[in-house]
């Protein structure tokens, strides 16, 4: 095969050992690999009632197939999974290099199940693989186990693992890449840690073979000048990364403040792309055949937040910022840190201390139960929080639940933020109609990367939407989660893929993706049959999360009953009853939500 | 009448040389509309920019009234 490898490398934890096997061809063509393959073996071998921290859960890892090609961003993996934080389906998409080295082992996927008695970590070397004792780096973080591990198998070699919040099983646990990238959503790192599994330590030199090398690197080489062009001119996402959205977001009046109390932050300067780099940059620091490179190497050189790593990115801004009614830059910053040495997803760690900040407040908390005060913009209580969560301590271990089961366990479930119980990213659906419909659907919980149709509402690209606007908003969510679940199985980055690989038209449209696909794999993809295997991925997802019992697809109460008290959409609530009905009728599903027999059928799925 | 205009992370720029953060407040006639406050400053006026009024998405022609703020920003995936 081409673009696909066809081989997967199946490790049973219960009893260590290791299996090669082939993978269907005709799944690859289907499924389009990455996040959808990954969903295709989910979706056969996992009980989608089953105890996501059970031994019966599987664990997979998901290279797609222009993973490890020349295509600019061809740089990301997937892990899929039954959520613990959601009691439906994870899948959390993470750059770097480590999904590189893990497609130039050979395998398109890693499927791991079962549970090790004690802890361990795997070391794949193409076809040597190895379950070994990781005792020794049992507790440690996310950056001293990536460096132990790296120099007792080889330097050349790129380490997936899991911090202190993974082992605890919090479930806003993220499993960490090359120490800073993140498969960060749903508590991904919490079923590794299920499994003892620690780490995974990957290194190959089977880069997939092409179908068509010359067009392959011609058609990369384009889009790579499309992108130098742009960042020439002077990118935001260039200069800034994405900690240029604050201003944009405030600007708007979506800015997630005081845990979605207001949608403005009046201390947005104090934490937004200029504060960042004019006092903590250091330099840009791409993912792997990235012409964007919009990561950043960051600093706080001296004080008692003194710290070096990546970032934060506008989410973690957003979450541990404004969320937490945080400025103080130097503190966030930390914060960010802590987040990635303990392995945490920085939205569903923000959002969570934001809930607790309000309940708190409020009164619905008290000071005795938590250990000390916990004000909005108190920056060191939130940097406590953190690492009582990670670690469990006191009442950490409520906070290590997510904010849905904390408030719901202090009686207020009025106060969480969240859809299938996974916190907001950082656009109030109040101000962004679309973003709520997404929410609200999201297979995932709440997941801008789900569907990001702020692209449109927020962002222009490619064109601009009306945000406050529910008009054409079904087609338009609808359409971008197909799109986002093709991007995330072929392999590439959404933020190049969106503005450079796709048609500049409102419903955007895969022309160029689809000859990349096709120069890679050989498939002979038709962009109208690669947006139908999108489809496809999107409906078995859909099939999973309903059987798992997770089928109402709403909002929470702030977000349908408390008008945006403030900024540009002041009064507004998401008016899901205008959006939702043509959204169902859209994806050829009944009133419920269920994909109906007829839909099935078109997509050659079976209930 | 005095009105703001914000112009956010790489428009900075093309603000005056001196501004201070990104926004400044100036004096317009009345009447303006928010394509007439931008082409001075240089503001790409075409889809690679987005343009809003008090935040909200306008028709470019629309008149900008006292105390009002026309903000733009690069067209740009992100977030």
């Amino acid at each position: 095969m081409n673009g696909w490898h066809g081989r997967l490398l199946r490790i049973n934890l219960t009893t260590q050992t290791t299996s090669i096997e082939t993978i269907d061809p005709q799944v690859c063509r289907d499924f389009i690999g990455g996040r959808g393959v990954a969903m295709w073996y989910i979706s056969k071998e996992v009980d989608p009632q089953v105890d996501p921290l059970s031994p019966d859960n599987k664990l997979v890892f998901a290279a797609g197939p222009l993973t490890a090609t020349p295509a600019p961003t061809g740089n990301r993996y997937m892990v899929v999974t039954k959520s613990p934080l959601t009691g439906a389906l994870a899948h959390s998409n993470s750059g770097g290099e480590f999904p590189t080295w893990m497609k130039r082992t050979g395998f398109d996927l890693f499927i791991f199940e079962g549970r090790a008695e004690g802890p361990v970590y795997v070391w794949v070397d193409e076809d040597r693989v190895e379950v070994r004792a990781a005792a020794h780096v049992w507790g440690k973080d996310t950056h001293e186990t990536t460096d132990i591990l790296k120099a007792e198998t080889s330097d050349e070699a790129r380490v997936a693992c899991i911090g202190p919040a993974g082992e605890n099983l919090a479930l806003m646990a993220a499993i960490m890449n090359d120490k800073h990238r993140a498969a960060a959503r749903s508590g991904v790192g919490a079923v590794m840690g299920s499994k003892n599994l620690k780490a995974v330590v990957a290194m190959g030199n089977k880069n997939p073979d092409l179908h068509d090398p010359t067009a392959m690197r011609d058609v990369s080489v384009d889009t790579s000048k499309n992108v130098g062009a742009d960042v020439k001119k002077g990118s935001n996402m260039r200069i800034y990364g994405t900690s240029y959205v604050p201003q944009v977001t405030n600007t708007l009046g979506i800015f997630p403040t005081n845990n979605f109390q207001q949608g403005t932050f009046e201390h947005t300067k104090n934490i937004d792309g200029d504060a960042l780099k004019n006092q903590y940059l250091i330099r840009h620091t791409p993912c792997y055949r990235c012409p964007l490179s919009c990561g950043r190497l960051t600093e706080v050189p001296d004080g008692k937040y003194k710290g070096k790593g990546e970032g934060p990115e506008y989410e973690t801004i957003s979450s541990l910022g404004s969320g937490c009614g945080v400025h103080d830059l130097a503190a966030l910053v930390k914060a960010n840190y802590l987040c990635n040495e303990y392995g945490m997803d920085t939205i569903g760690t923000g959002m969570t201390i934001a809930a607790a900040m309000e309940m708190y407040e409020k009164g619905y908390i008290p000071e005795s139960v938590i250990g000390q005060p916990l004000k909005f913009g108190d920056h060191d209580a939130m940097i406590d929080m953190i690492k009582k969560m990670a670690h469990r301590e006191g009442f950490g271990n409520d906070l290590a639940m997510g904010s849905y089961r904390l408030c719901e366990k202090y009686g207020h479930p009025e106060i969480a933020v969240t859809t299938r119980k996974q916190e907001f990213p950082g656009y109030d659906p109040r101000g962004s109609q679309g973003m709520g419909l997404l929410y609200a659907t999201s297979n995932k919980g709440a997941s801008h990367m789900e569907g990001d149709v702020a692209y449109e509402e927020v962002f222009g690209v490619p064109v601009k939407e009306n945000p406050l606007s529910t008009d054409g908003k079904a087609e338009l969510v609808k359409h971008f989660e197909d799109a986002f679940a093709l991007i995330d199985s072929s392999g590439l980055c959404v933020f190049v893929a969106i503005r450079y690989v796709f048609s500049k038209d409102r419903l955007i449209f895969p022309q160029r993706l689809s000859e990349m696909m096709n120069f890679t794999t050989g498939a002979g993809y038709t962009p109208e049959e690669i947006m139908k295997a999108a489809e496809r991925v999107y409906n078995i997802e859909r099939l999973f999360v309903l059987k798992a019992g997770s089928t109402e697809d709403t909002l929470p109460y702030r977000m349908l009953h408390e008008p945006l008290p403030d900024g540009p959409a002041k009064g507004k609530v998401v008016e899901l009853d205008k959006m939702l009905p043509e959204f169902y009728q859209l994806r050829g599903w009944d009133e419920k939500g269920w994909p109906t027999k007829e839909k099935l059928e078109e997509l050659g799925l079976t209930m | 009448m005095r009105i703001n205009v914000k112009l956010i992370a790489n428009y900075q720029s093309l603000l005056p040389a001196g501004t201070i953060g990104n926004t400044i407040e100036l004096e317009a006639p009345a009447g303006i509309s928010v394509l007439q406050v931008l082409t001075p400053f240089g503001v790409p006026l075409d889809d690679t920019s987005v343009i809003v009024l008090n935040g909200l998405t306008v028709d470019l022609n629309t008149p900008v009234s006292e105390g009002d703020t026309v903000a733009a920003f690069s067209a740009i995936a992100g977030g």
